[in-house]
Formats: C-alpha cells, sequence, structure tokens
C-alpha cells in the first residue's frame, strides 16, 4: 500500500513539474500571445522556413540566442526585449542558452547581404577576430556564388525582429493596452516605448547625429582598432582591397583615395552607411572613435592638387550643374532633390574629397552597388575631368562645418 | 540479501552485458571526447575544419553532448544496472535475450544513427534532445525495454525494505520514460516562448531524472559494497531521494531568467533551486560520512570515483542554486561559467560515478582483466583535467559577464576568452589520455586480475581498520 502512494506520489511530482513550469506558463504565454500580437504576423516564406532550417541544423542557436532578456545590459545592446507573441511562429524555439556570439533577435535590416554572403563564406575576411565557422559549403566557390541554402539562410536572418519592426508604433500600443500589467515592473520595461527596438550598435543609420569626441587622439590604438576591426573589408593599408572586401557591392572605400573631414568620418564611424555594408560602429567609446579617425586620415595619400584652369572649373561647374545636383545637391552637400530617393546616400563633398584618379573613374564606369550611373555614354572625356575636377573643388576641409 | 561483496549472488549477474556495455559506455565517451576536443580546438583555430561541413562547429557540438548523455552515460549506466540491479533484488533481470535487444537498439538504433544524422545535417536545435524524432521513437523503445528489464526483479524480490539505490533506479527508468518524450516533442507543437518552457523542463530533466538518480544509484550502492561500512543514515538517504524527486523537476525555468515567460514560473524555478541545492547538501553530507574511514583519497578505484563525484556533485548543486538567483544568473548566464558548470555536472559528477561504477562491477566479473596502475593514472589525469576545465571556464565566464555588461564591443568578449579557451582545449589532453588510461586499465593484465585486486583491497581493508569480524554483518546491511 505504502508503494501504491509512493508511487501516486512520484508520477504526481513529476506531473506536477510539467503543469506548474510548463503548461501553465504555456497557457498563460498563449493568451498573451493572442492578445499582443498585431492582426495580421507576416509567417516565413519557403525561402525563410528553409532558412530556417539551415540556421537549425548548423547549431546557430547554440552561440547566438534568439532571446532579449528584460536587463539593461541586454536591451542596451540588442533592443527592445522579445516578447512571447515575436516568437509564436517558431516551431521549434530557438531561443538557446549560450552567447558566444551576439543575441540575433533583432538581426534583421542590420547588414546586407552581400555582407551576409561574404561572412558566411569567411568570417574571419569580415572580422578578423569572429571565430565563427565558416560555411563554405554553402556557397559554389566564392562568397558571390550563393547556393540556395545560404540565400535562404539569408532570406531567414532578414526575418529576425521583422515583426515587431512591422507592428509599428501602433503594435507597441496595442501590446501595452493588452498587457494590462501595471504590477509587473519587467512587462512594463518591456513595453514602455522609451527604447528602441533595435539597439544593434551595428546597425547603420542615417547621417546626422554624432557625439562629442575628443580632438586628440592616440594614433597607435586607432591603428590597432584598424586592424581588428576594418582591415577585414578596407585592408591592412586602408586601400579597400581587405579580405572580405571582393564581393562587397559598392567596394568598401579606398581610404587612400580620399580625404575625409574629421567630422564626416566620425559620421560614418558612428552610424554607418545605411544601404551599405559599412556597419555602424557605436559600441566603441567616443576616445576609440577619434582614435579610428584619426588612423583612417592618415591613409589619406591623395596627391595635392595641380592648379585647375578657371575655364575647365567653369565647365566642370557647368556640367555639373547640369547632370549631378539632383542627387549630390547644389552645394554638393549630397542632398539633392532625388536624394531622399536612394538607398544610399549620394556623397557630401564638402565633407569628402575623393582623388582625382577615383572622380574620374566613378564618372566614367560609375560606383556598381550604387545609384552612380556610368556617364561615359554622355559626357565627354573632357567634361568627366572637368566635373572630377569641380566636384574636388567643393571639399570644405574640418574648418566649415 | 544482496551483498556484491560476496561471492554467490554474483551468480545471477549476466557478466557479458556488463562487460558489452562497459565497452559501449568507453568507446562512445572517448568518440564523444573526441567531438569535445573538435567544437574547443574551433574555438582557437576556427578554419581548422572549414570545408567539411560534417565538422562544422554546429554539429560537431550536437554529437558531442548527445554522445555523452545517451552513448556514455546511457551505456556506463545499463552496465552497473546489469551488475546492481541482481545484487540489489537477488533476483535475475528479466532476459538476456532482452538485453542483446537493448543493447543492439541503445547502440545501433539510437546513438550510431543519431550521431551519423546529426553530423549529416538532419537533427533537431533542442538542447540535449539534438537527435532527429525517428531516433527520439527508439530511444522511447529502449526506455521501455529497459524497464521491462530491470523493473520486474524489484517487484518479483517484493518491495518491502528496498535499499535507496534501488528508489532511485526505479524512479529514473520511470520518469526518464516519461520526461523524455515531452523535452523532445512538445517544442516541436508548441511555438517559441511556450516550447521553451518545455524544453527548460526538460533541459533539467535530462539531468535531474535521468542522469542523477542512477549516478546517486551508483554511488549509494558503490560506497557500502567497496568500503564494507553501512551508508551513515538510511532515514537521509531516503529524505534525499524524496527531496531530489520532488525538486529536480521543478528547476527547468531557471534556464529562461529574464526572458517571456510569466514571472511567476521563473521565481518558482529558482526557488526550487534554491531548495535544491540546500537538499544536496543533506544527501551529500550523508554520503561524506559514509565515507568516513575510507581515507581522503579511497585505495579502491571504483569507489575514489565515487567519492570524488559525492565532491564534485557537492560543487555543482551549490552551484548551480547561486547561479539560478536572479543577481548571479543575470551576469554568468550565456557565458562559459555555465559551459563549466555543466561540464562539472556531466564530467565531473556524472562521468566519475559511471566510471567509479563500471570499475566496481569490472572489479567483480570473474573472467575480467583490472590493470591498478592504469586506473590510476586515469584518475588523476581526468581529475587534474576536469578541475583545470572547469576553473578555467568559470573564470572566462566572470570576465565576459564583465565586458558584457561594461558595454564593450562584443568582439572583446571573444577575443578575452581566447587565452581561455586555449586552456580549455588543452584540458582535452588529459582528460582524453585519462579515459584512455581507464579503457587500457580494463582490459589489460590477465584475466580473473580484477577479483584478485578487489580481495586484496578488501583484506588490506579489514586489517587496516581492524574491522573483519563485523564484515559481514555490515555489509548486509550496507547493500540490504
Amino acid at each position: 500500500m505504502s508503494y501504491l502512494v509512493a508511487s501516486v506520489a512520484g508520477v504526481a511530482f513529476f506531473v506536477m513539474s510539467v503543469v506548474l513550469l510548463g503548461v501553465w506558463p504555456s497557457r498563460v504565454l498563449e493568451q498573451q500571445s493572442r492578445a499582443m500580437a498585431p492582426e495580421h504576423v507576416l509567417t516565413l516564406t519557403a525561402s525563410e522556413r528553409r532558412g530556417r532550417e539551415v540556421y537549425a541544423r548548423e547549431g546557430c542557436a547554440y552561440c547566438h540566442t534568439q532571446q532579449v532578456r528584460y536587463l539593461h545590459a541586454d536591451t542596451l545592446r540588442f533592443g527592445a526585449p522579445t516578447l512571447a507573441w515575436e516568437t509564436q511562429l517558431d516551431y521549434p524555439h530557438l531561443w538557446g542558452t549560450r552567447r558566444i556570439g551576439p543575441d540575433l533577435a533583432r538581426q534583421g535590416a542590420t547588414h546586407t547581404q552581400d555582407w551576409h554572403f561574404a561572412h558566411l563564406f569567411a568570417p574571419r575576411a569580415i572580422a578578423p577576430d569572429s571565430v565563427m565557422p565558416a560555411y563554405p559549403s554553402l556557397f559554389d566557390g566564392s562568397a558571390d556564388r550563393p547556393l540556395q541554402a545560404a540565400r535562404d539562410l539569408v532570406a531567414y536572418l532578414e526575418t529576425l525582429g521583422r515583426a515587431r519592426e512591422l507592428a509599428g508604433p501602433e503594435g507597441e500600443v496595442r501590446a501595452r493596452e493588452a498587457c494590462a500589467c501595471p504590477d509587473d515592473e519587467m512587462a512594463m520595461m518591456a513595453l514602455s516605448g522609451t527604447m528602441p527596438l533595435d539597439a544593434s550598435p551595428a546597425r547603420p543609420r542615417p547621417r546626422g547625429e554624432v557625439p562629442a569626441v575628443p580632438a586628440v587622439a592616440d594614433l597607435e590604438r586607432g591603428r590597432s582598432l584598424f586592424a581588428a576591426n576594418c582591415s577585414g573589408c578596407h585592408g591592412s593599408a586602408g586601400t579597400g582591397d581587405g579580405p572580405g572586401a571582393a564581393t562587397l557591392r559598392p567596394r568598401p572605400a579606398n581610404l587612400a583615395e580620399h580625404t575625409y573631414t574629421r567630422a564626416r568620418m566620425v559620421d560614418a564611424l558612428w552610424n554607418g552607411t545605411v544601404g551599405t555594408s559599412m556597419s555602424a560602429w557605436r559600441d566603441h567609446s567616443p576616445a576609440d572613435l577619434a582614435a579610428l579617425t584619426d588612423a583612417v586620415l592618415a591613409f589619406d595619400a591623395t596627391a595635392p592638387d595641380a592648379p585647375v584652369a578657371a575655364d575647365e572649373l567653369a565647365l566642370g561647374a557647368r556640367v555639373y550643374a547640369a547632370n549631378c545636383v539632383q542627387c549630390h545637391g547644389a552645394a554638393g552637400d549630397g542632398r539633392g532633390s532625388a536624394a531622399s530617393e536612394l538607398r544610399i546616400a549620394p556623397t557630401d563633398f564638402r565633407a569628402q574629397r575623393p582623388s582625382l584618379s577615383v572622380a574620374v573613374r566613378a564618372l566614367a564606369a560609375g560606383i556598381e552597388g550604387t545609384q552612380m550611373a556610368p556617364w561615359v555614354d554622355r559626357l565627354s572625356d573632357a567634361e568627366r575631368l572637368a566635373a572630377a575636377r569641380y566636384v574636388r573643388s567643393l571639399f570644405q576641409g574640418d574648418g566649415a562645418q | 540479501v544482496a551483498d556484491s561483496a560476496g561471492a554467490s549472488p554474483g551468480a545471477v549477474v549476466d557478466h557479458a552485458l556488463v562487460r558489452a556495455h562497459g565497452f559501449a559506455a568507453f568507446v562512445a565517451l572517448l568518440i564523444s571526447a573526441v567531438f569535445g576536443i573538435i567544437v574547443a580546438e574551433q574555438l582557437v583555430h576556427p578554419d581548422v575544419a572549414t570545408g567539411v561541413p560534417w565538422l562544422t562547429w554546429g554539429r560537431v557540438r550536437y554529437a558531442h553532448t548527445q554522445g555523452i548523455m545517451l552513448g556514455w552515460l546511457g551505456n556506463a549506466f545499463l552496465a552497473f544496472l546489469y551488475h546492481g540491479v541482481p545484487l540489489l533484488t537477488g533476483a535475475r533481470v528479466t532476459s538476456a535475450r532482452l538485453g542483446w535487444w537493448l543493447f543492439g537498439v541503445w547502440n545501433l538504433a539510437v546513438l550510431a544513427p543519431g550521431w551519423v544524422l546529426v553530423l549529416a545535417g538532419i537533427s533537431q536545435p533542442l538542447e540535449w534532445a539534438e537527435f532527429p524524432l525517428p531516433i527520439d521513437a527508439f530511444v522511447v523503445v529502449a526506455l521501455v525495454l529497459a524497464a521491462v528489464q530491470f523493473l520486474p526483479p524489484f517487484f518479483r524480490r517484493g518491495l518491502e525494505d528496498l535499499y535507496v539505490s534501488s528508489w532511485y533506479i526505479i524512479g529514473s527508468l520511470i520518469f526518464t520514460l516519461l520526461a523524455y518524450p515531452m523535452g523532445n516533442l512538445v517544442p516541436e507543437w508548441v511555438p517559441g516562448a511556450q516550447g521553451a518552457a518545455f524544453s527548460g523542463l526538460w533541459i533539467h530533466d535530462a539531468v535531474g531524472l535521468f542522469v542523477t538518480p542512477l549516478a546517486l544509484a551508483i554511488i549509494y550502492f558503490v560506497i557500502p559494497a567497496a568500503s564494507q561500512r553501512p551508508i551513515f543514515s538510511h532515514f537521509l538517504s531516503m529524505l534525499g531521494f524524496w527531496l531530489l524527486f520532488f525538486l529536480y523537476p521543478l528547476n527547468g525555468t531557471h534556464h529562461y531568467v529574464y526572458s517571456a515567460i510569466p514571472m511567476a514560473a521563473q521565481m518558482g524555478a529558482i526557488a526550487a533551486s534554491t531548495l535544491l541545492g540546500v537538499s544536496v547538501v543533506l544527501v551529500v553530507a550523508n554520503l561524506l560520512l559514509s565515507l568516513r574511514g575510507s581515507g581522503f583519497v579511497p585505495r579502491d578505484i571504483g569507489l575514489r570515483f565515487v567519492a570524488t563525484s559525492v565532491v564534485f556533485y557537492l560543487i555543482v548543486s551549490i552551484q548551480g542554486a547561486l547561479q539560478a538567483q536572479m543577481s548571479i544568473n543575470q551576469a554568468v548566464h550565456f557565458t562559459d561559467w555555465v559551459i563549466g558548470h555543466s561540464h562539472l555536472a556531466m564530467l565531473g559528477f556524472a562521468t566519475f560515478a559511471g566510471i567509479g561504477g563500471i570499475v566496481h562491477a569490472w572489479q567483480r566479473l570473474p573472467a575480467a582483466r583490472y590493470n591498478v596502475r592504469a586506473l590510476e593514472w586515469g584518475y588523476w589525469l581526468l581529475t587534474f583535467g576536469v578541475v583545470l576545465m572547469v576553473v578555467d571556464l568559470t573564470l572566462a565566464g566572470l570576465v565576459q559577464a564583465r565586458l558584457w555588461e561594461s558595454g564593450a564591443p562584443w568582439l572583446d568578449s571573444v577575443r578575452a576568452a581566447r587565452p581561455y579557451w586555449i586552456v580549455r582545449a588543452l584540458a582535452g589532453v588529459p582528460i582524453v589520455a585519462g579515459f584512455v588510461a581507464l579503457l587500457v586499465g580494463l582490459t589489460t593484465r590477465p584475466r580473473g586480475a580484477g577479483p584478485a585486486a578487489r580481495d586484496a583491497e578488501q583484506r588490506a581493508l579489514a586489517s587496516a581498520s581492524g574491522i573483519a569480524p563485523r564484515l559481514a554483518a555490515t555489509s548486509a546491511e550496507g547493500v540490504s
């Protein structure tokens, strides 16, 4: 008899654990999800679903969590904490319990497809100190020849965090109202609406807002930071031909062939460049950003300008006014009337001066991966040369900013 | 009376199955350890296997943990059960034929194809459940076979005065059968956060209902059988048994603290984790008191592994209770600290108990080979390797926690971990060498060396402590 009681008690312990920590939380989460989710949550496409299978079979979840916790440090680094409804299409879940790499719950829209392909093909070509496995078997020999599995995987990565971004501010309001949880400090924190949905320091943002950085920086520190973080794409000499560069479109900037203002470079480091593979580096301190800026500016090897004849400059100005202002703006600040329509912001020539050869080449051949078109059929050699000299003359240096 | 030290009851032990599972266990252990070294090495030299899809980090990690849990510990526990259950019950296990079927299913329908499939990229991305669903079906079949094989002897003998090891064996066989399908199937039907709640349960049930009870069954068995002294308190043993079976399953959600899972479930799991830590202190106190007089480093190798396992069990359980606390969890969760913790549990506590069980049983196989010197080497190499790895990973976890909290660039935490990852990979060398030494220890020297060593051991024990006259009485009390 006592053994019967013991067996019943034993089984009851197990059942109790499943009910208390499995069935009950699951019901609560289900109700919560139903109340908080937008009416229509975008499901995964066939390609995205296959990508999820690649993610699962390669064990990506064992180094990358998909679960932003209700913790200050997590929300600062990754964004808003993961709500249950955001995971309601995950069969099975991919939350993970270890972070060797960063959390990916809000990874979508952080990097370009090019970047993902180059990074999956050879992670250390992009980030020299990464320990991520390389996945050449997802490619046909090169990062610009992804097989279907690689395309699917990247398509899936682009979905991470998408549902909540698409829900927009209305979605946040809806979730806040549905939660009705004024006593739940953590839920209130998650739904406060005060934190950015995606706080990823790497996600490029439009130009403009920059932090104050010290005027004096440690150039040696900047060089080692450059080697550790930038050399994969920009090359160890800054010439834009690092091991990860070959398949990126647009190509990484050749820093030796450009003169940048300090302000422009700080902006590029802090905000990245939207639409390109240039990430933002917001997790670096102002002192490190200043040091990196110095290191980048020191790569500038453009030749000093030979004097330009006034009539050539006038020709350049006419060509520019007729063909370039719509995008690059009348003042050359990259804010022409069409600029806001472009995925990649046009170059601001006041803050960034290409070398003559780079400018001439861009005018002739365009810049692959951007909306900068080739002008070789529409402008004569002399016109293009004049335009190149003209845009170079627009550079104002740091003093004018 | 089941006196494992005595000669006659040994007649009901199926020696061939003990040996088969013992060898399978060590082979699986070596292969799993090699998988472990491959993943550890890839954190130091990430491109070492680039271009070989089945050697990718993620896939090999799946093979490593599933191999350790099912291949190594599963076989080690089965080897022990073929030795322990007949001696605990005085009755044969259900059938030798059934035993070979179980052996075949476990190794040829679960372990080998499971490894092949996860390495080929057919798997399930759920922790401690990575083998794909068809394999899970065979695991359940094997668990049913194990229940049919080992439970009837207990019932045949009658259930009066079950020794604590028997309780743990019965509990584990039944609850693993219940928990395994839950952990492997439910997250496939229940999405996201909801599925994670069930995964959390299973992650802890795998440790708490499969690994720990069977490891404790070995520990409670080997201590009295090898030391010839009874367990300090049977009351504490049974109290510990019921506390552990009550509390272990309630720990699950502590793997997802600060997540979307309802706070009440998280809090409940944290409270249960704290109580579990306290309960384990009780259990370990009883075990350590039972080990009094066996020396700080017991001479008998099986007993020595078991005694060390008890110490690891204490440390890992206190660590577990601490890291479930919100203030500590928020820092160390997701770091290498947790990897250190899981190695202390699986490689320290459970593996040492498993080795102790096999070595103990081996010593009592009439025709087994048994090389004390090699086993000594195995013990020290392994102890050194485990301690080095766990200390190293714990420190790495603290460094990572500090850097993450500071807001430093993510890659800084990867760069800072590198020296620790080098040491961790190097710690694999003494560990694998230790496993090889153990395998040598169980396969060299003339046949019959095991029983001879055991007899010498017990003569020395008896004369040293002057308990010879009480031997028969205590051993009967100890393992009845």
